[in-house]
């Protein structure tokens, strides 16, 4: 074995190599006296008997560093109301009025040209945009009020319905997007353009990990999705260190591949080979200073921890009847929607801090009505039981459930409209999305449209605005959680939003 | 008054700058005078009428200067005129000193020397009372001795009230933001735009563009509209620099204004109060609103030195701080660290914990193999709001050690064995709010049949 190596530096045989190492010795140098002045200074700033008394004893001064690292973001500002957050993202975009946002005015509309003055001179998607006319489609779900909130829902979320007064309704969201692509990036990342970091980056990066043996973001996608695609960048960590990037699980019986050890290899010998590795890697590190390296030493000793972890959380076989029963017959079949929201209340269970759910499909331009009652079919029963499983464990005193697209639909037809047929684009000017659980109002509706479901006349919310609750929530000021990345300081936010102090408790 | 052309304002607000050249000036020459004699050096004293002339002129156009911006009318006449008149005085001795000095000026039967430390002398008196007043002007009257750490007047403490329903509006809400926000710039002597928000008399007396306010008309309101602008509007109050009214100082502005025509007297229960202003209010005065539960106040404790917190870890505890640097903390006990194998280490893993029960806000320990002599030590955890304990061997004589705990908020008891006889006991927990009892021997018929519309009792989750 390798053990009586002794590697001060590892050094290349390649001229120009060596040339670049000369290089990085110099900067190397300037930075770390720059700082290990800085770190003087701080240290009799402290007051020596902190920072300094106990330096003979190693455990206290690496947890003393530790600790100075950890609270370098000075977080939480405030006292959190979430410590988890599951987010059920319904991608393509749900139609609200054929959901949640009840226009009964608008029977009476029927096939009637949208008024041009609600339209107010906002530019169409090509796709509706050069119909001669925009017929109004009223809903063909009936609606009715439900639980002691009386929230409106649709018959198309039977199972929802059930648990309204545990939900907070925001029917005035607005987002500045209307294509699938740029929508989703300015919903999970605050920017519609890829390569900011997403929302649960920003939480990873800014709280941390409440479970070191599983990853802090997760990302589940309902299997067998048709429609816009998903991309990693929606998970990604952006410019943020990359060990706060989502760890995509995928969907199916094998959340994580290679768990398992190879035919004939015991793993005995692993953890020794995964030392020795962060050896070389920590020489690697000391000569390049690359904090890519450590990011992925950091993922290696994830990777080792998840061979027992995840298993034990993929294992749903010590779930009761009844909790599969709750869930739907769907939960049983790996990889769907179902099954993902009762395996996610497991990792939630487990520590891990954002669950960022996708289920794509609701992007109905043609067949609106069929499209939304399949879509629901498949989701309503696992988001109700979601609900009812957190609620029951008392998980949703601190976890926060969140539901939406990343726009709403239109309310004239896209394509013919008939007496049970309709098609809908996309809208960004008015859209609704629910959320439950820590700290936010339970059996509560914010914001009101108009009369066609087309534009915010109360409380409108924007994305920005979601974002900063969101962040609120978790103790953190929108405003003061930044990242410096070339040459200056961005957030989630960026310039923008606003805490929307009225969905709180 | 006439209207005084921005011209003069403009320089007027120069004043302020160039102040301070002739106080440079003008101590330096007596600075000057003093060590030259003491140090017997006459060499220094050749500069002293260069000094003395500049001091003067700059004086002379200092004043000139600050007669231009009284002309704006934002300082109280009275306080202007000290200033003024001092000013002037300054100038003249100056000129005097100066005169004197080059010996163009004798007074007759005294010697030179006397008549230059005596003029320089009273130049260093003016100074300093001119100085004095200029200063009162601009940052009030108070602002020297403020922080005076002797001899200071107790302030005027309002009365302290237990209910919020009890505060007068304007004495108890209105009046401390006016004191932090506004009067700064809006007091007798530095009447910004002639106005002052010191008292009922000077806000009804309104200001040089009229009523501050409008009883019953917030929108209308003079000083309602300048803080609602646009923060980059010229007429935006507190102007660039200061500290700008939050919402919630906004708000209860207005209702107020509003709610109780600006009346100085009103209490909060005599007026219509909308729910979120009695929560600002109730924020602002640190008193809890009746009959809700849900403290909004943090509890101040001691920090907890390095050593315990890595002790605390070692035993397998996970400890997060809720908010930075308030020593409050959340402490995690992970499931299953405690099974039938190791039950014994339990009790010193919770011993560990009553040195910092002080700081704990958020206690989990699910799944440890949790009863009820165990319930006993964490009951001491005083500030202790959130505390789940859920699939835990614990009985009712467990949740009994928590009665009359002051903070307890929400607690999560599901798969433990306690019984209806607990929900009595929560009935004596009176900040409790939520109870997760799924896998308990507790029904819906008990809950019904001992709370029987008890206002007091909390909401119990039984599940499914």
């Amino acid at each position: 074995m390798c053990n009586n190596h002794e590697h001060s530096k590892l050094t290349s045989n390649n001229r120009d190599l060596q040339e670049i190492e000369k290089q990085i010795d110099r900067r190397h140098f300037l930075k770390k006296t720059s700082l290990g002045l800085g770190a003087m200074a701080l240290g009799s700033l402290l007051g020596s008997e902190n920072l300094m008394a106990n330096l003979g004893d190693k455990n206290v001064q690496e947890a003393v560093l530790n600790n100075y690292n950890k609270n370098r973001l000075g977080l939480p500002h405030h006292l959190p109301k979430a410590k988890r957050i599951i987010y059920l993202f319904q991608s393509g975009g749900p139609s609200q009025m054929d959901l949640f946002d009840y226009k009964p005015k608008l029977v009476d509309m029927f096939g009637k040209e949208l008024p041009e003055s609600v339209i107010g001179g906002q530019r169409l998607t090509g796709m509706s945009g050069s119909q001669s006319t925009l017929p109004v489609a009223p809903s063909s779900f009936n609606f009715k009020q439900y639980g002691e909130s009386r929230a409106w829902v649709s018959d198309a979320m039977p199972y929802l319905s059930e648990v309204v007064d545990d939900l907070c309704f925001v029917k005035g969201m607005q987002t500045d997007q209307i294509n699938h692509t740029p929508a989703i990036s300015f919903m999970q990342t605050g920017h519609q353009l890829p390569g900011r970091p997403s929302i649960g980056s920003w939480l990873s990066y800014g709280l941390g990990s409440d479970n070191e043996n599983l990853p802090t973001f997760i990302t589940l996608i309902s299997k067998n999705g048709k429609g816009q695609p998903l991309t990693a960048s929606l998970w990604g960590n952006g410019f943020l260190p990359t060990e706060h990037q989502g760890v995509q699980f995928r969907s199916g019986k094998d959340p994580v591949l290679y768990l398992s050890d190879p035919e004939n290899y015991d793993g005995n010998d692993r953890r020794h080979m995964l030392d020795y590795l962060g050896h070389l890697n920590e020489i690697q590190n000391d000569a390049y200073g690359d904090p890519e390296i450590q990011a992925r030493m950091a993922q290696y000793e994830m990777a080792f921890k998840m061979q027992t972890s995840v298993p034990e959380v993929a294992d749903l076989s010590d779930e009761p009847e009844h909790i599969f029963d709750l869930y739907g017959k769907d939960s049983r079949d790996p990889g769907t929607y179902a099954a993902n929201c009762l395996m996610a209340r497991k990792l939630l269970e487990k520590g891990v801090k954002f669950i960022q759910l996708y289920h794509q499909g609701w992007d109905q331009h043609i067949g609106c009505p069929g499209g939304v009652k399949n879509q629901s079919k498949n989701t309503d029963q696992a988001n109700a039981a979601l609900i009812k499983d957190l609620k029951q464990r008392g998980m949703l005193d601190d976890t926060l459930v969140i539901w939406g697209g990343e726009f709403g639909r239109t309310v004239y037809s896209q394509g013919q409209l008939t007496e049970d047929n309709y098609g809908r684009d996309h809208h960004p000017k008015a859209f609704t999305m629910w959320m439950a659980g820590a700290g936010v109002k339970p059996g509560f509706t914010y914001g009101e449209t108009d009369d066609f479901s087309y534009n915010v006349v109360k409380d409108p919310v924007h994305v920005h605005d979601f974002h900063a609750t969101l962040l609120h929530l978790f103790g953190v000021d929108h405003e003061r959680l930044t990242f410096k990345h070339q040459g200056r300081r961005y957030r989630l936010t960026d310039v923008h939003g606003n805490v929307v102090k009225d969905l709180l408790t | 008054m006439n209207e005084v052309s921005d011209i003069v304002l403009f320089f007027g607000r120069f004043h302020p700058l160039l102040v301070h050249l002739p106080i440079g000036f003008l101590f330096f020459a007596f600075l000057l005078e003093v060590i030259s004699k003491w140090k017997k050096n006459p060499s220094l004293t050749t500069a002293i009428p260069l000094a003395l002339l500049l001091g003067a002129l700059s004086a002379l156009g200092s004043c000139i200067l600050g007669y231009m911006l009284s002309l704006s009318g934002d300082y109280d006449e009275s306080a202007v005129d000290i200033h003024f008149w001092f000013g002037i005085a300054t100038t003249v001795v100056a000129f005097v000193a100066w005169l004197i000095r080059i010996e163009k000026l004798n007074i007759p039967n005294t010697n030179t020397v006397k008549a230059n430390i005596s003029t320089l002398t009273l130049i260093v008196v003016l100074l300093s009372v001119t100085g004095h007043y200029g200063g009162n002007l601009t940052h009030g009257s108070d602002y020297l001795v403020k922080y005076l750490p002797f001899g200071k007047e107790p302030k005027k403490e309002l009365p302290a009230i237990s209910k919020i329903e009890d505060a007068g509006v304007y004495d108890y809400l209105v009046d401390p933001i006016l004191q932090n926000k506004c009067t700064s710039c809006h007091n007798p002597s530095k009447k910004k735009g002639g106005l002052s928000f010191v008292d009922s008399t000077a806000i009804l007396a309104g200001g040089k563009n009229g009523d501050a306010l409008i009883p019953g008309n917030s929108s209308k309101s003079e000083m309602i509209k300048r803080v609602l602008l646009d923060p980059h509007h010229d007429d935006f109050m507190p102007p660039e620099g200061k500290t700008p009214l939050t919402e919630e100082e906004v708000a209860i502005l207005m209702y107020w204004i509003d709610n109780a025509n600006a009346d100085f007297s009103s209490q909060i229960k005599g007026i219509e109060t909308p729910e979120n202003i009695t929560k600002i209010a109730s924020n602002f005065l640190e008193i809890p609103i009746e009959g809700e539960k849900g403290t909004t106040k943090l509890p101040t404790v001691n920090p907890i030195n390095e050593e315990t917190l890595i002790a605390i870890k070692k035993e397998g505890f996970q400890i997060r701080e809720l908010v930075f640097e308030s020593n409050i903390y959340e402490v995690v006990l992970p499931p299953k660290t405690i099974t039938a194998k190791n039950s014994n280490e339990l009790d010193k893993k919770l011993a560990l914990l009553t040195g910092i029960k002080e700081n704990i806000l958020w206690f989990y320990a699910e799944n440890n193999s949790i009863n009820d002599s165990h319930l006993k030590l964490i009951s001491e955890f005083v500030n202790l709001q959130k505390l789940n304990i859920n699939s835990n061997p614990i009985t009712d004589n467990g949740i009994a050690a928590f009665e009359n705990h002051a903070f307890l908020n929400s607690v999560n008891l599901y798969g433990t064995k306690v019984t209806k006889k607990s929900l009595v006991s929560f009935t004596k927990m009176k900040n409790l709010q939520n109870v997760y009892a799924w896998k308990t021997a507790i029904k819906n018929d008990d809950i019904t049949s001992t709370f029987k519309g008890n206002e007091n009792a909390p909401k119990i989750s039984l599940g499914l």
